[in-house]
């Protein structure tokens, strides 16, 4: 009975194409089921392995190997001497719950960047003074980014938060609040002191001074705000989350192992083979990190509300260059300037308009609705848009590549389903944390 | 021409219909002439390890990127060097366009002389993986002569 169970299972695998490996896992299942009940159920074990783990191609293995490895490195930012310091981290993620930073005292950060909503709001446009025109992005892995805001209107994770802190819609805090708060609070004063304090450099002179905190005056106070900013961005840099499914599936098959491979969801599998194949998807949604950090128009309306359009990227470039906060300005910490080359060099084109920036697909189970006007409510609306999407409405000199997908219903469900498993299973926690500072001599 | 491994593929840019047997004939013969009449023009222009090579009829372009390979969503400069079959080349103009999606950079490149016939430009970067098509517009003071080059950035 056993010979016989045998050369029908090697018939069965060759049609069927296994690998080698593949084969001899399976092969080990297999041999006990058939000692143990016989061919019908040698059948039945070899059809449902080798349908759950059909072999990757040399090619998709590469194109997965590009979304990995993960969690990627938050590089230290050059143009913030506070990066990656305990002490500015500390204060940072204080600062980013406090409410004192709003001079009503009713708003943080955390407001609309909420633990328990990815760090997002899970509204479709974000609610500040009164309803803003953007959906909330996520800040999940931010620190992994170039361009920061639907727009890319900050080059820099401090000139990001900056943002919301200066606009009168949100926080709508002034140097002289924020410094303020710094300078009157104790443990900020002390965290300040031990994360910025031991030079800092005079703006526009490039000279660094000795240790001493800014003073009263217009010049120090704004110098403490983008400190606040600088510290906000040294606690963002912390929010990266772990490992998703799709990672099991990058490692075990960086490692080899087949039997790990073969824990991936099947329709996930079929997903990820239509996000890297004929979808095309991971041309924008590229690197480890899902996303090319760049700007593309994909078909969504950028009116706002009649005789009110949102420009996109185009407003986002003029933004950035405009900004005394950018990487090219005094308040930058790198001499050099080398890390604002992308905002020396960033075009400017007509193609811009309507543009927006691609988003991290990680976690975004986590943060619909979805787009940057959050016009999208569910994950599956964002596939079909894709699958639909009015080739009329996109800008002339806009992506080419964009064309509708015609998915069918379960080839949708299957990109849905991949997209799950991007999800992180494990995120350190973010909540607030009374901040205890020792000063230091 | 030199192929970088890995991630990176180049081709130089050439005819994309294959002609009649006669005219294929004829072309080599004038390609021959043109290579026998400008070898002493190009020679400066010979292959180096690590850099591409674009030909048009009446220029050469040796070229490096730095830092190499380039990777997708990183800046990249390139070292240039120009040979023109009739005098000096004067000057130099580069961009890089992705042919299929109807699109260039993000970013506009700055090009400086360097020495001799030589240029550095800063601020490339390809955004997507994909083929990307590098032009060189080269003023060879009898007229400008486009040369490009296709490679394709995984």
């Amino acid at each position: 009975m056993v010979p016989a169970a045998t050369v029908w299972l090697a018939r069965v695998l060759r049609v069927l194409r296994a690998t080698p490996a593949h084969l001899a896992k399976i092969g080990q299942v297999v041999l006990v089921t058939a000692l143990m009940a016989g061919p019908a159920s040698v059948a039945q074990t070899v059809a449902t392995n080798t349908a759950a783990a059909p072999a990757w191609s040399e090619q998709e293995k590469r194109a997965i190997a590009r979304h990995g490895p993960w969690p990627q490195p938050v590089l230290p930012d050059p143009s913030n001497r506070a990066s990656g310091k305990a002490d500015a981290i500390a204060l940072g993620r204080a600062l980013f719950f406090d409410v004192r930073l709003s001079p009503k005292g009713d708003m943080a950060c955390a407001s609309c960047h909420q633990p328990g909503r990815a760090l997002a709001d899970g509204r479709d446009r974000a609610h500040g003074r009164e309803r803003l025109d953007r959906n909330t992005p996520g800040l999940w892995n931010t620190g992994l980014g170039r361009w920061f805001g639907w727009d890319g209107g900050a080059d820099s994770l401090w000139g990001f938060a900056l943002r919301p802190l200066l606009n009168p819609l949100e926080l709508g805090a002034s140097a002289a609040h924020v410094a303020q708060l710094l300078r009157g609070d104790a443990a900020y004063a002390c965290l300040h002191h031990n994360a910025f304090d031991s030079t800092w450099l005079q703006p526009g002179t490039g000279a660094t001074k000795a240790a001493q905190v800014p003073r009263p005056g217009s010049a120090g106070d704004e110098r403490l705000m983008v400190d606040a900013a600088k510290a906000l961005a040294a606690f963002m840099e912390t929010l990266q989350s772990g490992k998703s499914a799709f990672d099991e599936l990058h490692d075990a098959l960086a490692r080899g192992d087949a039997a790990a491979v073969a824990r991936y969801p099947e329709d996930a599998r079929r997903g990820l083979r239509l996000f890297t194949g004929r979808g095309q998807c991971a041309v924008c949604h590229f690197g480890p990190n899902f996303t090319n950090g760049e700007f593309h128009e994909v078909g969504i309306p950028y009116l706002i509300e009649k005789g009110r359009v949102d420009p996109g990227r185009q407003g986002g470039i003029k933004l950035v260059r405009a900004d005394k906060y950018n990487l090219l300005g005094a308040f930058s910490d790198d001499a050099s300037r080398a890390s604002g080359s992308r905002t020396r060099h960033v075009a400017e084109n007509h193609a811009n308009y309507g543009q927006f920036k691609t988003p991290s697909l990680r976690n975004v189970e986590l943060t619909a609705p979805y787009m940057h006007n959050g016009r999208l409510a569910t994950l599956r609306d964002v596939v079909r848009h894709y699958s639909e999407i009015p080739e009329d409405r996109l800008h002339q000199d806009g992506e080419a590549l964009l064309k509708p997908l015609r998915l069918s219903e379960s080839e949708a469900d299957d990109l849905v389903a991949f997209l799950v498993t991007l999800t992180s299973k494990t995120f350190p926690q973010v909540s607030a944390v009374a901040p205890i500072c020792q000063p230091r001599k | 021409m030199t192929h970088n491994s890995g991630a990176l593929t180049s081709e130089g840019l050439v005819a994309t219909q294959r002609p009649h047997r006669a005219m294929r004939v004829l072309a080599a013969a004038g390609v021959a002439l043109v290579a026998a009449s400008c070898a002493s023009a190009f020679a400066a222009c010979d292959a180096k390890p690590g850099a591409m090579r674009a030909v048009s009829p009446n220029a050469v372009v040796l070229f490096q990127p730095r830092p190499a390979p380039i990777k997708v969503g990183e800046l990249f400069a390139l070292d240039v060097e120009v040979c023109a079959t009739k005098g000096e080349a004067r000057g130099v103009s580069m961009d890089a366009t992705m042919p299929e999606h109807k699109h260039g950079m993000n970013y506009k490149p700055v090009v400086k002389k360097s020495a001799g016939n030589t240029w550095s430009a800063t601020g490339f970067m390809f955004h997507m993986p994909g083929r990307w098509q590098f032009a060189f517009e080269v003023d060879t003071g009898a007229g400008r002569e486009r040369v490009l080059h296709i490679l394709t950035v995984e």
